[in-house]
């Protein structure tokens, strides 16, 4: 196997550039997928029926605690990447650790945020409104919820395995996934929450 | 310590920061609606290039044209699904 030095491990063999590109064009579907959940979102949020409408039910507090722990997660796995180039394995396994507990922190909100809906009479069945907020908010946490398990196995090879092509280039390909979650939640922050609120 | 905090990772973070507490005068001032989506617009489209660029180190690799080209094409893409829909099915009624 080639290894190029001059580029940081995670692009230094020819198989990891094609990884990490390939992985873009997979983000590059998940904005279109995000898009039509929008799209939708948009010519349903008026259709609430006999339920109740998002300025009802959006509660501030837990809406700003996620925006502030996803944000932050995002910073934290960006540290991580760096930790990694500057070949520093606790730095990167601890910011990775940091970065983990984030996303559970957030999943754990977002499952009261749930529950809390379901108890005042917001559930999938309820009508077009909450039917569509669900689905959105659902997909994007299934993403969180997907990430939080391949971020931790990729936590243990690292732990194992060291900074090796496969590793960092697996690492990096993991932040570019968060870093995309967080810029789907601040979409959902902005013209789900504070456009329903306003 | 200091090397694993680099200026622009700590730099992008306080930006998202303070464009989220930009966004947040929404919810707390009063304003009009056209004015309040114009404010989350902006915030939210400048926070996600931030984060492409500062983050995700978009820009850095040998295959940066295909890469962004890729991304914009998403972005095509999401954004006419999105605008198409409002047209035909939202402000056609109003």
């Amino acid at each position: 196997m080639k290894i190029d030095h001059s580029q940081p491990l995670e692009y230094g063999t020819h198989q990891n550039q094609m990884n990490i590109l390939g992985f873009w064009i997979f983000l590059g579907a998940e904005i279109m997928l995000f898009g039509t959940l929008f799209a939708s979102y948009f010519t349903l949020e008026n259709g609430v029926g006999n339920g109740p409408s998002g300025a009802e039910i959006f509660e501030i507090t837990p809406v700003l605690m996620e925006t502030i722990i996803l944000l932050t997660s995002s910073f934290t796995i960006g540290l991580a990447t760096h930790a990694m180039r500057i070949n520093n394995k606790k730095a990167t396994l601890a910011f990775l650790a940091i970065t983990l507990v984030l996303g559970l922190s957030f999943l754990s909100v977002e499952v009261y945020e749930f529950i809390h809906y379901y108890h005042v009479g917001a559930t999938l069945q309820t009508s077009g409104f909450t039917a569509i907020l669900l689905t959105t908010l659902g997909t994007h946490g299934a993403h969180v919820t997907f990430g939080l398990f391949w971020g931790f196995f990729i936590l243990l090879q690292i732990k194992k395995r060291g900074f090796t092509p496969e590793t960092t280039n697996k690492s990096f390909i993991f932040s570019l996934y968060w870093h995309f979650l967080d810029v789907v939640w601040i979409f959902i922050f902005s013209f789900i929450y504070l456009k329903g609120m306003m | 310590m200091k090397e694993l905090f680099p200026a622009k990772q700590v730099i992008g973070f306080v930006f998202s920061l303070i464009l989220t507490a930009v966004a947040l005068t929404v919810y707390f001032l009063d304003m009009s609606f056209e004015m309040g989506i114009t404010i989350l617009l902006v915030t939210a489209f400048i926070q996600a290039a931030l984060q492409l660029v500062f983050f995700m180190h978009a820009g850095e690799s040998e295959d940066k044209k295909a890469i962004y080209t890729n991304v914009y094409y998403g972005i095509a893409i999401a954004l006419v699904t999105v605008f198409g829909t409002l047209l035909t099915l939202i402000w056609g009624y109003m």
